[in-house]
């Protein structure tokens, strides 16, 4: 087996009427180009090329699969096309969207319009970085995530869920609108369930549900992902794994940190998209926009001393690995 | 169509049980499976239940009520289920894939055939006497009575060592066996190494030829547990009875099928890992998928939100 990274192909090459500008990412399942259509337009160009499975030697164009890899490389197929098909039936601004698909070279390329910008990974660690009490603002979140949302609600009416939503898959770009990207672990589940298998998941991110075989996924899936992107937001990193949350959930006390930092509001809407229990969530993308865009004044409640110290308290338990003091109901200061 | 049946598994004291059985009939034709998922690799349990699920379904579409092809079944349904283990890799994006054994009967028009692929067994006994028995995909096995097969230097240290199962990347060997004719009274028992591995020929032999299976079955899986003690493996055993109707007096746990309708279809094997897969993909269905798309690019673009 070659750990040996497939080659990118070399810029200037044409694919399908398409010149290659540079090799913008590389994961998994392939590469991405930054290329030019005949019009000069600029389009990313995904290239189907598991670096597991196949292997390309510098300025060469046709990858090279092992004869024993073969049947492996073609099933790996029907994954990318599955991304293809999802994207293909979306026309959104929050929803990445795929302009062409094409065979060449032995392999398949998918062609999407190409985005300028960043992912929200990057700006989370930027702004985290800054060591102040907000990561981000509040009303940037709302709106980063009305649009979020969306885009989101789009792909659910198509029967599908995303699966893998997180940090890195929203892109920001330049002219600061947010877009979901990577389709590659969505499944055209609502219509018939029971009949899929299930996606690999990102720990933090993933809900519970995704955890366990024989419980079933649907939008409320795609929103505690949502939930947890929104905690990263505020907290800068993400939250802990769902399955350690079930032994001692320490995304209520890290919530809790945040009062008076964040309003009420939005706090209390992190932890109804998060909530462990599937049916305890916002059901639809539509119940949460809903609760998010509610006007009015915002409140802020701020911790009492009690509770600060009641905090304290518990940090300094738990790093000692020990099991933690119960505590007095919050907002009861002894 | 008539016969008796007993299926049981029983984990030793192994962490899971990778072992599945199960069997399947119409009124005409019966199944048998057994499947057992390997260590060394991940969730065998969901190579074993996959390559069941996989054969069982194609079972039931093209058992109406008997298989017009039964060496064609096999040979599809084994590389059906092959690459579904596949795909459950791909898509749960394993870096290696889940592995099983897999060995199968089928029993209609009083004849018998079997399929199987790697160490997991069928054992034919008729009056008492192993009238057959299949070869396991083993070094040592194949090496058997043919000095000419050399053993690799590495297996050699373990001549257990299996050299194909469904879910390698490397295409599966499997045998198919049949047609036997059965006779009143023919037994075959399907099993996991968990049990020829504690007993020999000789006793599963001479308990199968005692008694019903209902009766030998459990007592099989008991001795063999009892043998190899604390640390057996997990030991699963599908055995069944060939009964020409009312020739004999009928012995427990029977099945008959004159009652039955053409349309039905009993099983004990469970889904819900995903249905059976249409497979690999050809030229023809990459064109066919890219078409597909590109015409749903078509008309998502002329449509307006």
């Amino acid at each position: 087996m070659s750990k040996v990274k497939p080659s990118p192909l070399p810029p200037d090459t044409v694919i399908g009427g398409y010149r290659i500008v540079r090799k913008v990412a590389a994961g998994g399942f392939g590469l991405v180009y930054l290329a030019v259509d005949p019009d000069g337009q600029q389009v990313a160009v995904k290239e189907y090329l598991p670096s597991s499975l196949a292997a390309r030697a510098p300025g060469e164009l046709l990858p090279q699969v092992l004869p024993e890899k073969l049947a492996l490389y073609r099933l790996g197929l029907k994954s990318f096309f599955e991304e293809g098909r999802s994207l293909a039936q979306i026309s959104h601004p929050s929803v990445v969207s795929v302009l062409n698909f094409f065979r060449e070279n032995e392999t398949v390329y998918m062609v999407m319009n190409y985005l300028e910008g960043a992912a929200l990974q990057d700006f989370i660690v930027t702004a985290r970085e800054l060591k102040q009490s907000k990561v981000f603002r509040e009303s940037t979140i709302r709106s980063l995530f009305d649009e979020v949302l969306r885009g989101l609600r789009i792909v659910h009416q198509h029967k599908m869920l995303h699966l893998d939503i997180k940090p890195a898959n929203v892109f920001i770009t330049d002219d600061n609108k947010a877009v979901l990207i990577d389709f590659g672990a969505a499944r055209e589940v609502l219509s018939k369930e029971g009949n899929f298998v299930r996606p690999m998941y990102t720990p933090g991110f993933a809900a519970p549900e995704m955890y366990r075989r024989d419980a079933s996924m649907g939008p409320w899936t795609d929103i505690y992902a949502i939930g947890a992107c929104m905690y990263a937001c505020m907290q800068g990193y993400p939250p802990s794994e769902a399955p350690q949350r079930q032994d001692k959930d320490r995304i209520a006390i890290a919530l809790a940190r945040l009062r008076g930092v964040y309003s009420d509001n939005l706090i209390e809407v992190v932890e109804w998209c998060m909530a462990l229990d599937p049916l305890s969530r916002p059901q639809s993308v539509f119940a949460l926009q809903k609760e998010l865009s509610r006007e009015g004044e915002r409140r802020y409640t701020k911790l009492t001393v009690a509770e600060k110290v009641r905090m304290q308290f518990d940090n300094i338990v738990s790093d000692k690995q020990k099991p933690s003091a119960p505590t007095a109901p919050a907002g009861k200061p002894r | 169509m008539k016969f008796s049946v007993f299926q049981v598994s029983r984990q030793g004291g192994r962490q899971i049980n990778e072992d599945r059985m199960g069997y399947c009939y119409t009124n005409g034709s019966g199944l048998f499976l057994l499947a057992d998922g390997m260590g060394g690799h991940p969730e065998g349990e969901v190579a074993a239940q996959l390559a069941l699920q996989t054969v069982a379904a194609m079972y039931q579409k093209e058992a109406k009520p008997e298989l017009p092809d039964i060496r064609g079944f096999f040979s599809t349904a084994v590389m059906a289920a092959h690459r579904r283990i596949l795909r459950y890799a791909i898509d749960r994006g394993l870096s290696d894939t889940p592995r099983t054994t897999f060995v199968a009967a089928v029993v209609q028009g009083n004849v018998a055939h079997w399929v199987h692929c790697g160490d997991s067994r069928l054992y034919f006994v008729r009056d008492g006497e192993l009238l057959a028995r299949t070869r396991d995909h083993s070094y040592l096995e194949q090496q058997h009575g043919d000095p000419s097969v050399t053993i690799p230097a590495m297996a050699e240290a373990n001549r257990n060592v299996l050299f194909t199962c469904l879910g390698s990347p490397a295409k599966p060997v499997f045998d198919i066996a049949g047609p036997v004719p059965l006779q009143q009274g023919d037994k075959m028992l399907l099993c996991s190494d968990g049990l020829w591995g504690s007993l020999d020929d000789t006793d599963i032999v001479f308990h199968l030829g005692q008694k019903p299976v209902s009766v030998a079955t459990p007592e099989l899986v008991e001795l063999a547990l009892a043998k190899a003690g604390a640390g057996s493996d997990n030991v699963t055993v599908v055995a069944m009875e060939w009964e020409t109707p009312n020739a004999f007096e009928e012995t427990r746990g029977n099945v008959s099928t004159h009652q039955m309708d053409d349309e039905v279809f009993a099983s004990t094997v469970q889904a819900g890992l995903g249905e059976a897969d249409d497979g690999d993909l050809d030229d023809a269905a990459i064109e066919r998928s890219i078409a597909e798309i590109n015409a749903a690019i078509r008309r998502t673009a002329s449509r307006k939100y």
